[in-house]
């Protein structure tokens, strides 16, 4: 039995944003000087839960006040793009992030402390105003999909599953050669039903064509899903709720080096920069399919089809080390001593020298029959 | 066989005019500006007389190498009998006493007279009346430079038709006004900076600059007094000596003569240089004299010469006068206590000036005073200067270039010239302390003042900051209310809690302690 899912309400995501917008106005008519308190986002406020088994943020908060000149400016970017976001959900519009920008960016002209003219742009680049938008996320603890915010998306997914978006049905197993384009708000989305085993997340969009076109997922009664590279976070909500709301075990297959292995760690326990989502994006029982440093002696790959891994695949493998599910999982320090020792990188079309289908026939099949995962 | 004669002091100065001031046309014009209108300011300042000063310089008769120069004042005046000595009599003057004043020799304004003497052939023209007098009289006058004595080519008396008292004096010399003009134009300037009681007008072919008096507190004249025993000299007992009873003791001639010099420190003296008290001091020979001198400088048990002989300007004054001419910003001065080298006492005076209309420079602007007269040459070498250049100016907050000026001004009954040129004080260890301490005071005080300015501007910029964001803050916030009328409401409430936190900001930073107690803004 599905966990049930509950579609975000518009109504509540507004009303939330305009009680956080009022409780300022509230302060300045109880004659306080009005301030923001903002859960801090940085490394050294995001904590590893060993319980949950992903990362999140610490209980620091940031006391953003008007009147403390080193960040006045930062309040008020925030009551600007809080108005801005109210306004779009008065008004039923999905900006992009790229909208929010253009729209909250004036040109502010004022007589300095020396009686200059001057000028000064509310935000001069793209990242001051998507800095805002987290700490609104955060401060809020709405996510940006809740408030109708949309991003560039490149998650694909295709197999048993009927899902429900603006009034119709959609059935993934019916998308041909295609698959369905996972969109920004995967909240919004209605899982009606799923038909599968287990989920195969692929790093790369050409695999994920290629056993499409073999109907891998229909043979294997599985779901099929790419995040095209790092995913995206409507992939990783949808990665997510997958394994929440229908209990799948979720297998991620990417090359062997320390990127994909960093795409492991995405999907299973979150990015730093976006801790404080952990607990909606990451999938904390995501098991990494392969290809592992030991599938190459395993396997046999041909010598000629191994790269030498360059110094910052070295020096990113250490950083990996050091994570706490890294650091607390046998099998992973193990593949890691054996990538830094052999300094050996292998890309998953490698197997294609044992044949075309050795991928979707041998490989994957007999990982998850002999459980060769490793978590 | 050649003929020996004697030389009249007038005979001296004129071959050796140059030691007086008086070697170039540049120089000479320059020279004799300065003698007239310092003799001006003795004859009122120094008399409790708010200074009246019109000083004229025209070129006479289109000739341009003839300068005329008039000078009037409202002084004490001269009796009509001293006016050919004052004016045409080298060492004939008011000033042999020991006292500070801008010239001492009596020296200046004849060299003055002199110098038209042999470069136009004109004779001195001097007006002049006392107060008690009911005339007033009219002088020309040469010297006779062989026999050191005025001639008086021309004497009016008359009837005085309006009370006043004062003096005249008009002579016609040889000089380069173009060239001396600036040097000229800056002496009056600093005399008006050092003398705010004075209302000085220079009327030139080119302006007429009025520098009127900016205070009516005239400084302490200085009053008559004795020499210390640290100050004297063989020829100086001679000459006390000459002038005192022969048969007078040692022990009284010490207490009568010499400053702070009581009979207990007279007879400690005597006995521990080993003379007798009861000597007569005409019997006194050379060798005595000599050892006496001697003593007098070495002993260390003399009190501190009093400087009642002294007239420092006070640090008021002295501010109300670099107001007027630099008009700065920030103004800041000190007179510092008495004190004292060889025997010679001496006040130090420093102010320092800021902003304003101070010129920006690349290193302290420099104005220097001995004895009120402005020292325009020998900058490079003067003791302030090398002071002033051995300050690290960073510690103060001076950052260069800026606009900062410093005035220095020494009083003493002996300036510590340094060479004949008598426009660069030397480096006596004493002088060099006092200037110090007063230069780094004034210094500490504009810190103390840039800190102000800089917390000024800072809470400033706070509220230019916080108030630049206002519009943007309110138009937002009231968006969210969905209220239209709220934007008015909420930015009149975030300028009410601004103008309490600016202000609770002024408070805590202006250092009062009461701080904790001012209203909060709950």
């Amino acid at each position: 039995m599905p966990r049930k899912h509950r579609v975000v309400d518009e109504k509540r995501v507004l009303r939330r944003l305009e009680r956080f917008g009022k409780n300022i106005v509230d302060q300045i008519m109880k004659d306080q000087p009005p301030r923001i308190v903002v859960p801090i986002r940085t490394l050294a406020n995001t904590v590893w839960s060993r319980k949950e088994r992903i990362l999140k943020l610490g209980s620091r908060k940031a006391i953003r006040e008007f009147f403390d000149i080193g960040e006045s400016k930062r309040f008020m970017q925030t009551v600007l793009m809080l108005s801005i976001i109210i306004r779009a959900r008065r008004e039923g519009d999905y900006p992009t992030i790229r909208d929010l920008y253009y729209t909250g960016k004036h040109t502010i002209t004022y007589v300095d402390e020396y009686g200059r003219r001057r000028t000064e742009e509310t935000w001069d680049t793209q990242r001051e105003s998507n800095a805002v938008i987290q700490d609104i996320e955060v401060a809020t603890g709405l996510l940006r999909e809740h408030m109708g915010i949309m991003h560039d998306t490149k998650g694909k997914i295709a197999g048993n599953m009927i899902i429900r978006s603006k009034g119709s049905d959609i059935d993934l197993s019916r998308m041909g050669s295609g698959a369905y384009a996972i969109p920004p708000n995967v909240d919004n989305l209605e899982i009606r039903r799923v038909d599968a085993d287990w989920v195969l997340v692929v790093e790369k969009d050409a695999i994920f064509h290629r056993l499409n076109e073999e109907e891998f997922w229909r043979k294997n009664n599985c779901i099929l899903m790419t995040g095209k590279g790092q995913p995206d976070r409507s992939t990783r909500r949808m990665v997510r709720r997958l394994w929440e709301e229908y209990s799948l075990p979720v297998y991620i297959l990417t090359d062997s080096d320390s990127y994909g292995f960093y795409i492991y760690s995405v999907y299973r326990s979150g990015s730093i920069s976006l801790s404080y989502e952990s607990e909606r994006l990451a999938t904390p029982e995501a098991r990494f399919l392969g290809l592992t440093p030991s599938d190459i002696t395993e396997y046999k790959i041909p010598k000629n089809f191994i790269i030498k891994a360059t110094d910052r695949d070295i020096k990113r493998a250490k950083e990996l080390l050091a994570y706490p599910w890294f650091k607390e999982s046998k099998a992973w320090i193990k593949e890691l001593n054996i990538f830094l020792k052999k300094k050996e990188k292998v890309e998953i079309e490698a197997l294609s020298g044992h044949g075309f289908k050795f991928l979707s026939r041998v490989y994957i099949p007999e990982k998850i029959k002999k459980k060769k995962w490793i978590e | 066989m050649e003929s020996y004669k004697g030389l009249s002091p007038s005979q001296f100065f004129y071959r050796n005019r140059e030691i007086a001031g008086f070697s170039n046309p540049v120089r000479s014009l320059y020279q004799a500006v300065r003698e007239l209108l310092e003799n001006s300011l003795d004859a009122t300042e120094t008399h409790g007389i708010l200074p009246e000063i019109k000083l004229e310089i025209k070129p006479s008769n289109n000739q341009n190498d003839k300068i005329t120069i008039r000078i009037e004042d409202n002084g004490i005046g001269i009796p009509i009998t001293e006016v050919p000595n004052v004016f045409a009599r080298v060492f004939y003057g008011s000033k042999y006493v020991l006292r500070q004043a801008r010239g001492v020799f009596g020296l200046g304004v004849k060299m003055a007279v002199l110098y038209a003497q042999i470069t136009t052939a004109t004779p001195i023209y001097v007006k002049s009346s006392i107060e008690s007098s009911e005339t007033e009289y009219e002088y020309r006058l040469f010297i006779d430079i062989e026999k050191n004595l005025p001639i008086v080519l021309e004497l009016n008396v008359r009837k005085k038709r309006k009370k006043w008292h004062g003096t005249i004096v008009e002579l016609t010399i040889q000089g380069n006004w173009p060239l001396a003009r600036r040097r000229i134009e800056e002496y009056v300037r600093r005399t008006a900076l050092i003398a705010p009681y004075a209302t000085i007008r220079l009327i030139t072919p080119e302006s007429s600059i009025e520098y009127k008096r900016v205070s009516r507190k005239l400084p302490e004249p200085p009053q008559v007094g004795k020499y210390h025993p640290k100050g004297v000299d063989i020829e100086l007992l001679k000459i006390l000596i000459r002038s005192a009873d022969r048969k007078m003791r040692l022990l009284d001639f010490l207490t009568k003569y010499f400053d702070g010099v009581g009979k207990k420190t007279a007879l400690n003296f005597c006995q521990w240089a080993g003379f007798n008290p009861d000597h007569k001091i005409g019997r006194l020979t050379l060798t005595d004299l000599e050892k006496l001198s001697n003593k007098m400088h070495v002993y260390n048990k003399w009190r501190r010469p009093k400087p009642l002989t002294l007239s420092p300007l006070g640090d008021t004054l002295l501010k109300e006068g670099v107001k007027r001419i630099l008009e700065p910003e920030f103004v800041t001065a000190i007179s510092r206590p008495p004190s004292s080298y060889g025997g010679n006492p001496f006040i130090i005076e420093t102010a320092l000036a800021w902003g304003g209309k101070v010129p920006v420079s690349d290193t302290p602007m420099l104005l220097r005073f001995a004895n009120r007269i402005p020292l325009l040459y020998d900058e490079s070498v003067d003791v302030s200067r090398k002071i002033i250049d051995a300050i690290d100016w960073n510690v103060y907050k001076v950052k260069f270039p800026a606009p900062i000026a410093i005035v220095t001004h020494i009083c003493s009954t002996k300036i510590p010239f340094k060479g004949v040129g008598k426009e660069a004080i030397a480096e006596v260890p004493e002088v060099e302390k006092e200037l110090n301490i007063a230069i780094r005071e004034t210094a500490r005080r504009l810190r103390r003042h840039l800190s102000r300015i800089e917390k000024m501007y800072e809470i400033k910029r706070k509220e230019v900051t916080i108030s630049k964001y206002m519009d943007e803050v309110t138009r937002a916030l009231a968006y969210i209310l969905n209220n239209d009328g709220g934007e008015t409401i909420i930015k009149q409430k975030l300028m009410e809690l601004l103008k309490k936190e600016i202000k609770r900001k002024a408070i805590v930073r202006g250092g009062i302690k009461s701080a904790a107690k001012a209203p909060c803004s709950r």
